[in-house]
This record gives C-alpha cells, structure tokens and sequence, in this order.
C-alpha cells in the first residue's frame, strides 16, 4: 500500500482540486457534509458560477434531500454509487464520499461514464490515501 | 391476553412526506387515560401474509378530549422502514385500526413522595415526534386550570417539523393575555442545523435541544433566562421524551447539578426526572 507516498492530499480543498484536474470538462467540484456546510469547493478558472451563493445553498439542500430520500431504498437497492443529472447548459453528478456527498458540476453534453469512473476512481484513492496518511502520523505520535 | 380494540382512522395531516398527524376515533369512545401516555396500535400486514404488527406510539391528544386520540408520527425508513408505520403512512381516513388500553409511566406528578402537592415548574424536553406526551400534558394541566409555572422545549432538524407550533404559541399567547398567576406556560423551540437553506428564517435557538440547558461560563443557562431563576431540584420537575441521544444529552446536564430519574430515585422515593426513549 504505497499510495501514502504518491498522493498526498493535506485538506479537503486539495482533495477537490485534485479531482477538478481530472478532467478539463469539470467546472465545479465540492464537498458537502450531511448538514449542508460546503466543507471546499473549487471552480475552473474560465468559468463563471451560474448560480449566485444563495442559489448554491438552494442546489445544496435540494441535492441533500434528493439524496437523503435515495436512500431510503438502500434496502432493496443497495447503496448508492453516483447520480446524474443533464441540463442545457450543465451537467451535475454527485458521488456520495463515505459520509459526505461529492458534487461536481461539468460542462453539457460529456461522456458522463468516462469522468464518473475516473472521479470514483481517484476519490477513492486520494481517501484511501488520507486514511493512510493519518495513520501513519498517528502510529508515529504513538 | 391482550384485548384488541376497534377504531377508525378520522383524520391524517401530513406535515411532510414522512411526518404526520393521525386522529383513530374509537368505537365505544375514548377510555380514561393520562395524559403523556401511550397507545399501542395495530394493523394487519399484507407484506407478512395479514399478520397483526403492534406498535406503541404516545398520544398527542389529552384525556379531556373524548373525540378521538390524535398521534404524531414519523416515518422511520433507514435502515429498514417501520412495519406498522408504513402501514399507517399507506392508510386512508376510514381504514380500521386496533388498539390496546393506553398506559406507560411518563405521567404529571401532582403529588411529591411525602404525599404534598407538586408546585414545581415543569420543564419538558421533546426531540422530534417526543413532544406527543408534552402536547397532550400541556392540554390536560391547561383544561385543568393547574397554575404550575410549564415549560415547553422542542428540539428539530428542520423548521417544518415544529409540529404542533400554532397551537403552543397561541396557548403561550394566552399566558402573556391572562397572566401568568392564571395560566402559566412558555414554548421555545431549538433548530439542530440553523446552517441549512431550508432554515434560513430561523432566529430562534440554535442546536440540539438540550443546548437550552447549556450555560456559557459566567452566564445563565438560556433556559434559566427563560424562567429568571437558576434550576434546582427543588424548584424543577424535568420531563424528557426523544431519542436516547436527547436523553443522554439532557442528563449529562443534570446529574452534574443533583437532579436524579425516577428509575433510580433517592431514598425516600423523590426524583426530578422522568424520561421516556424512543431509539
């Protein structure tokens, strides 16, 4: 497990970034906890928010509780792995991050597979990595 | 053996998709009960072959109200949903349902153990749906006349589940027209995540339920503020139904200051706490 070694991922900020670099289709990538607090967000830096802040805060909730009620079908379904949803002008997707919701805006019309693996893929990673990470800090307290 | 009894579904309020208000009218009427009781109910269950599942739920309505027994009730589905609660969540006003004498401890005491009446204040603290035994004692101790000093805390996640916040103010409203010396009852409420869009009108108290009892250092509790006195044993009877977090959360503020449960009572039989959990 050398993963510590290779990603380094110090603050939730960075762990949006990284993912924000994935792909250059990504407009927006944050990280909300189950209460609504955006934890980081990144933007692309071409591009301008289409929502003003209180709007983010609407999309928030409503992305929650859209989610909160996914997972009342947890039972027969499983647990959730991403949803997607495709408007005129942006793609949302969001990936549930062990207790915490990824949020991730791109632009239209994407080959929503292809980013929806890498981001998996790499959060899961960079997780694993952290994990790792404060491990190892705390054997070494220890 | 348990005796079933007949009822009907008179009436269903929903708040939100998985909270509820529910009237079941009985046949035969409403039997003597007290108030902060509850009532074990019963339906038929298709998805288990029409077996009869029974459930306990506390009555929101008080003993004086001889119409029907009213319910608030939430629709737990995480991690698996409530057998006889999603039934009632699927039912219609007509549908019958069963019901079982109400009992269970979390009652007003009128009386201390040396047998004098109980003057103190009344506090209750309800997480979510555990505010149903303080709505039906709130009702009874003001159909009642009692001048006891009540206090009524509610705690939520989200603003639209202060069930039952119309009918408490316009009773607090009606302490602040008659006066206290005539009916004496305030109602605060605390919202658990004041941060989110949904509640962005919110100004009231902020946090879990019990941060009603929490005091900065050097300060009143804002409970205390509420009241003008500091809390004691001997001035305060507390009553507490949520889940066992709100409990936990409630004790951890008062076994520090004296104040013991009736489940382990002080020698001579006196406490100041009655719980009730749900979780």
């Amino acid at each position: 497990m050398g993963l510590a070694k290779k990603i380094n991922i110090k603050s939730d900020e960075e762990f949006c970034a990284k993912i924000l670099e994935s792909d250059k289709k990504i407009r927006f990538v944050g990280l909300t906890n189950g209460k609504s607090e955006l934890l980081a967000s990144v933007n692309r830096k071409d591009v301008d928010s289409l929502l003003t802040p209180k709007e983010i805060g609407m999309s928030i909730h409503y992305t929650l509780e859209r989610w909160r009620k996914a997972q009342n079908f947890g039972f027969r379904f499983g647990k959730e792995k991403f949803s997607l949803t495709e408007y005129e002008n942006v793609t949302l997707i969001t990936i549930p991050v062990g207790s915490m919701l990824l949020l991730i805006s791109t632009d239209s019309q994407i080959k929503y597979d292809k980013i929806v693996d890498s981001v998996t893929s790499l959060a899961l990673e960079i997780r694993l990595d952290n994990l790792i990470a404060k491990t190892q800090l705390l054997e070494q307290r220890v | 053996m348990v005796k079933d009894n007949k009822g009907k579904i008179t009436y269903i309020q929903n708040q939100k998709e998985d909270l509820a208000i529910f009237r079941i009218t009985p046949e035969g009427g409403v039997p003597d009960y007290k108030a902060g009781q509850f009532l074990t109910l019963g339906m038929p269950v298709e998805a288990e072959g029409g077996k009869m599942i029974r459930r306990g739920y506390s009555i929101a309505s008080h003993p004086e109200n001889k119409k029907y027994f009213e319910f608030v009730i939430r629709w737990v589905r995480k991690p698996y949903p409530g057998r006889l609660t999603t039934e009632l969540f699927d039912a219609k006003v007509g549908d019958d349902v069963s019901w079982i004498r109400p009992t269970g401890h979390m009652t007003i005491n009128d009386e201390l153990p040396n047998g004098e009446p109980d003057r103190r204040r009344i506090v209750c603290i309800g997480g979510g749906t555990g505010i149903a035994p303080f709505v039906s004692m709130v009702q009874h101790l003001h159909a009642v006349g009692d001048k006891r000093e009540i206090v009524l805390l509610h705690g939520a996640s989200y603003v639209d589940e202060l069930s039952y916040k119309e009918l408490l103010t316009n009773l607090e409203n009606e302490s602040l027209d008659r006066g206290a010396d005539k009916w004496n009852f305030k109602y605060r409420a605390a919202i658990s995540r004041p941060q989110e869009w949904f509640n962005r009108s919110w100004t009231g108290q902020v946090g879990r339920v019990e941060q009603f009892l929490r005091a900065k250092p050097g300060e009143q509790s804002p409970l205390e503020d509420l009241v003008g006195e500091k809390l004691t044993k001997d001035n305060t009877m507390f009553y507490i139904c949520g889940w066992q977090g709100t409990i936990d959360g409630t004790m951890d503020y008062l076994q520090g200051r004296d104040f013991v449960t009736q489940r382990h009572p002080r020698e001579d039989g006196s406490y100041e706490v009655k719980y009730e959990s749900y979780g």
